[in-house]
């Protein structure tokens, strides 16, 4: 592992605040409306531009090959301001990983040279679905050397933006799932209108019905589960750092509100059940960004278990994230339920996120049973 | 602090019967029919459910995301033909004289298809407590018969209630921190009535209300001791209705803002004030709780109950996904971790509906309407139709004598550790309910997993919606200190609240 990148690392995490702070406090009100409202397609692309879409992308494909922590702490900073953004960057770099994974770089080189245009240098994936635990509606059969799907794929993240989508399919001839890129302007693929969500508004998503759509194969036939199961080991943690920085984000806003709300002839924040509750929320932050720290070191260092440490962080910072959130809200009485407030969108957000990568109880039973299996349960 | 029919023994804490199990104190000395009642209100309740409510709830929250300032008109046109906004007036006064016992079950069956519509019903009681708590009997009359015209001509006639404040939200529901607080609503006196100025906000059901309760103070540094409540209507000179809030969940019923500039309100639109309570054995401060009392103790119950829609709401979505959608080559219902965790939400919804039914007894014992609960009442009421008693109470109704005698019996009558029992039970209802709720819902939302994030599977707009109950009726947090308040610290005579 490359160890002069701490200060490079710190002046990364620089740069994605002062970009949240520049460009995502204001008119994320009006970003959260969408459908209601405009798309965010300009801040999408002002994200593409300053590269936080090609992060741990191979220099000689256009990125920046940074390491797994560097995305970490991009995606804290940002879902610390507008946790869209930051699904955004995550569903695109999943998608990423397992079309790397699969050994696909021609794709990636494509992806990441046709800056340009936003819908070409996104790829569109069902970030919410873990195709290995219900079956998925879209089925692929082989013509010629190319292959066609027909079927469904529900909650595609970006699919109203992306030309390009990746989704799993299940083979016609049996055997397990793979995964397959679309062209989504062909032929035989049709798009809803944008999915109404719980949160991550700005983050788009739709669903999609196929109708022998084009499709090329990425990977092996059958390898599907396995490859994604191999990008959640490594993206887990980007996922528990999307939670962390909701975290901060709603400590800091209560924080800041309990020291200058009046209630009682005094600021708030001298109550002390409302010191109880902050201390709670400041406490699970303090683990929580200890936690995505050290998980992410472990992966970039793939220490013994790193695997497990990843998704170990995701589930706990994403339970930590909803609890967390929901006093974010609290603290700010009536005003937290308002949309004047970013405490709303926080909870939001963060019990949205919860869902990202598949059931949660099923993660649960799936890393114990990897334990059962045999990896260990501790590093040392 | 004040006793609570027990007096500290030591450090120990002996509760009585009823303090803990007025449910079990309460068989046999309420009407039956009142239970009778309760049953019908919730068929009334499934049946207006499937009709208007189910069908309607996703629309209507779509509808506000696209048009925040939209006024849902025809749900409340829809539930005034249905007759729900004066179900639980009294016959004396022109309703349909329900037992007040059966609208909390009846607001649970609403709030398990929609909370927004369930709160759109049910704070028109929320303004209408506020209104009988001041027991201005003459007041009630009028309005109430005005809620019933705007019934019979099809225009509805809602009432508001408005007691918080830009600056004053938790301060302006307990009077210990009234005095404290830095409320601006004044109402100043002058000759013939009051000149009313401030602002309140997020006031629900302002926008569709034609009448508002109104809490102002006549000194704002003595709030606590000047307390008054206004009948204030629409189209008064002076008073206009201000923006409306963007919310995340309960989007249907609007949170508005009220304005007052020097507003007049003439002497007959005062429901009370210090002046009126005179001769009253309670001081000022103490009546001005007292009134507060009786509206939450009424309230709050019903927060509860709304909770526990919720927490129902949400586990019957997650049973029906469950039962339809197979995971891991599987019917989701037949994993075994999956059926705990429904039983888990079983028992969290059935521990609300037990908080809520258990502050229905200590009410319909010692509550607002408890008059209503003693038999030979009850009965009396529940035989004789409507018109009986519009032909002989209005002219009685309106004297002043006739407030000047209910308020002896009913606010001097009440007993210090009645009143503090019912607070106290419904503070613990609500919260206890409230978190429930929610708890609800993140494990529905866990169990669905993709599905639950989208809006058109519901459960993501019960948590939307649940959040709210959490903040409104007072915080859970100051339903905390009010349950220590009234429940605890009878038994710690050394305890102070809201002086730390
Ligand atoms: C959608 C909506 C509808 C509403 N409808 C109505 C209505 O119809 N009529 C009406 O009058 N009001 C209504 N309310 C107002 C509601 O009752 C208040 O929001 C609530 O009482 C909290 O007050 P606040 O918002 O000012 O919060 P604050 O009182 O400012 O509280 C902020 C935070 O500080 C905490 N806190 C405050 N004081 C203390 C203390 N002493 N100890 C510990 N913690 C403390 C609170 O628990 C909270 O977490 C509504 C509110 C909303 C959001």
């Amino acid at each position: 592992m490359r160890t002069d990148l701490n200060g490079e690392l710190m002046m990364l995490r620089e740069m994605a605040r002062e970009f949240a702070e520049k460009e995502l406090v204001e008119g994320r009100e009006e970003r959260d409306n969408y459908p209601f409202g405009p798309p965010p397609d300009d801040l999408l692309a002002e994200a593409v531009k300053v590269g936080f879409f090609s992060i741990m992308l191979p220099e000689e494909m256009g990125g920046s090959a940074r390491p797994l922590s560097a995305l970490c702490l991009v995606l804290q900073e940002i879902c610390r301001v507008d946790a869209s953004l930051g699904a955004a960057i995550f569903t695109h770099a999943l998608a990423m990983e397992i079309i790397k994974r699969a050994g696909g770089s021609a794709i990636l080189e494509d992806v990441s040279s046709t800056e340009t245009s936003l819908s070409k240098a996104l790829i569109a994936f069902p970030s919410f679905d873990n195709p290995g635990e219900t079956e998925p509606e879209a089925i692929a059969g082989k013509k010629g050397d190319s292959y066609e799907i027909s079927g469904m794929v529900n909650y595609l993240v970006l699919g109203g933006l992306a030309k390009r989508a990746l989704l799993a399919a299940k083979m016609k001839e049996g055997g397990g799932n793979s995964f397959f890129l679309v062209d989504l302007e062909r032929d035989g693929v049709s798009i809803s209108e944008p999915v109404l969500s719980l949160g991550l508004h700005a983050c788009p998503s739709v669903d999609l019905s196929l109708s022998r759509a084009k499709a090329m194969l990425i990977g092996e036939e059958g390898k599907g589960d396995l490859l994604f199961e191999e990008a959640v080991d490594r993206l887990s943690v980007a996922a528990a750092a999307m939670a962390c920085g909701i975290i901060k984000g709603s400590f800091d806003d209560a924080l800041q509100y309990c020291r200058e709300r009046v209630q009682g002839g005094r600021e708030i924040v001298d109550w002390s059940e409302v010191r109880m509750m902050l201390a709670g929320m400041a406490i699970r932050g303090k683990v929580a960004e200890m936690l995505v720290e050290r998980a992410s070191a472990a992966v970039d260092g793939e220490e013994k278990g790193w695997q497990l440490a990843s998704r170990a962080a995701a589930l706990h910072t994403q339970q930590l994230a909803y609890e967390v959130t929901i006093d974010g809200v609290q603290l700010l009485g009536g005003n937290g339920y308002m949309k004047d407030y970013a405490q709303e969108k926080r909870f939001r957000d963060a019990e949205q996120l919860q869902a990202l990568m598949g059931f949660t109880p099923l993660r649960k039973l799936k890393y114990i049973r990897r334990i059962i299996e045999g990896e260990p349960a501790w590093a040392g | 602090m004040m006793a609570i029919g027990m007096v500290a023994k030591g450090n120990g804490w002996t509760p009585k019967f009823e303090d803990i199990m007025c449910s079990m104190d309460s068989l046999g000395k309420m009407p039956k029919g009142a239970v009778v009642e309760m049953k019908e209100a919730m068929q009334l309740a499934r049946r207006f459910n499937r009709a208007v409510v189910r069908p309607y709830a996703l629309e209507l929250d779509r509808k506000m995301q696209q048009d925040p300032t939209y006024l849902p008109w025809e749900f409340v046109e829809e539930a005034n033909r249905w007759g729900f906004y004066t179900m639980w007036i009294p016959k004396l006064f022109g309703g349909k004289g329900w037992n007040l016992g059966s609208m909390i079950p009846f607001v649970e069956e609403l709030a398990t298809e929609c909370l927004g519509m369930a709160n759109l019903i049910g704070v028109q009681y929320f303004g209408i407590s506020i209104l009988f708590s001041t027991w201005n009997v003459r007041l009630i009359d009028m309005i109430c018969r005005e809620v019933v015209e705007g019934e019979k001509s099809g225009k509805p006639c809602l009432v508001s209630g408005a007691v918080t404040e830009p600056e004053a939200g938790t301060d302006a529901e307990e009077v210990e921190l009234l005095s404290k607080a830095r409320v601006r609503c004044h109402a100043r006196k002058v000759d013939g009535g009051y000149l009313v100025n401030g602002t309140k906000v997020f006031i629900s059901n302002g926008h569709l209300s034609t009448w508002h309760m109104l809490i102002a103070y006549e000194d704002l540094e003595r709030p606590e001791e000047t307390m008054v409540c206004l009948a204030v209507k629409n189209g008064m000179k002076g008073f206009s209705i201000g923006r409306m809030e963007k919310k995340m969940g309960q989007k249907g019923c609007p949170a508005s803002e009220l304005i007052f500039e020097d507003c007049f309100i003439p002497d007959d639109h005062v429901c009370f004030n210090a002046e009126q309570m005179k001769g009253l054995r309670r001081s000022a401060k103490e009546t001005g709780m007292q009134v507060i009392d009786f509206v939450v103790s009424a309230t709050r119950p019903g927060v509860g109950a709304m909770a526990t829609g919720a927490a129902r709401g949400a586990f019957q979505e997650a049973l029906r996904f469950a039962r339809q959608t197979e995971v891991e080559g599987k019917l989701l219902v037949n994993h075994e971790w999956a059926q705990c965790l429904l039983a888990e939400m079983y028992k969290n919804m059935t521990l609300a509906r037990l908080t809520y039914m258990e502050c229905a007894h200590i009410n319909g014992r010692y509550g607002l309407a408890s008059l209503m609960n003693h038999k030979p009442v009850y009965y009396y009421s529940r035989s004789m139709p409507t018109s009986f008693f519009d032909r002989i109470m209005p002219a009685s109704n309106r004297r002043a004598i006739t407030t000047k005698l209910v308020r002896k019996l009913v606010m001097d009558g009440q007993k210090e550790e009645d009143a503090m029992r019912a607070s106290g039970w419904a503070s613990l209802s609500k919260f206890a309910a409230t978190d429930l709720a929610m708890e609800n819902c993140r494990l529905a939302l866990e169990l669905m997993g993709r599905a639950g994030i989208r809006q058109d599977r519901r459960v993501e707009k019960i948590l939307r919606d649940a959040k709210l109950l959490q903040i409104y009726e007072g915080t859970n947090q100051l339903n905390r200190l009010n349950l220590f308040k009234c429940l605890i610290g009878p038994y710690a005579p050394e305890a102070r609240v809201f002086e730390e």
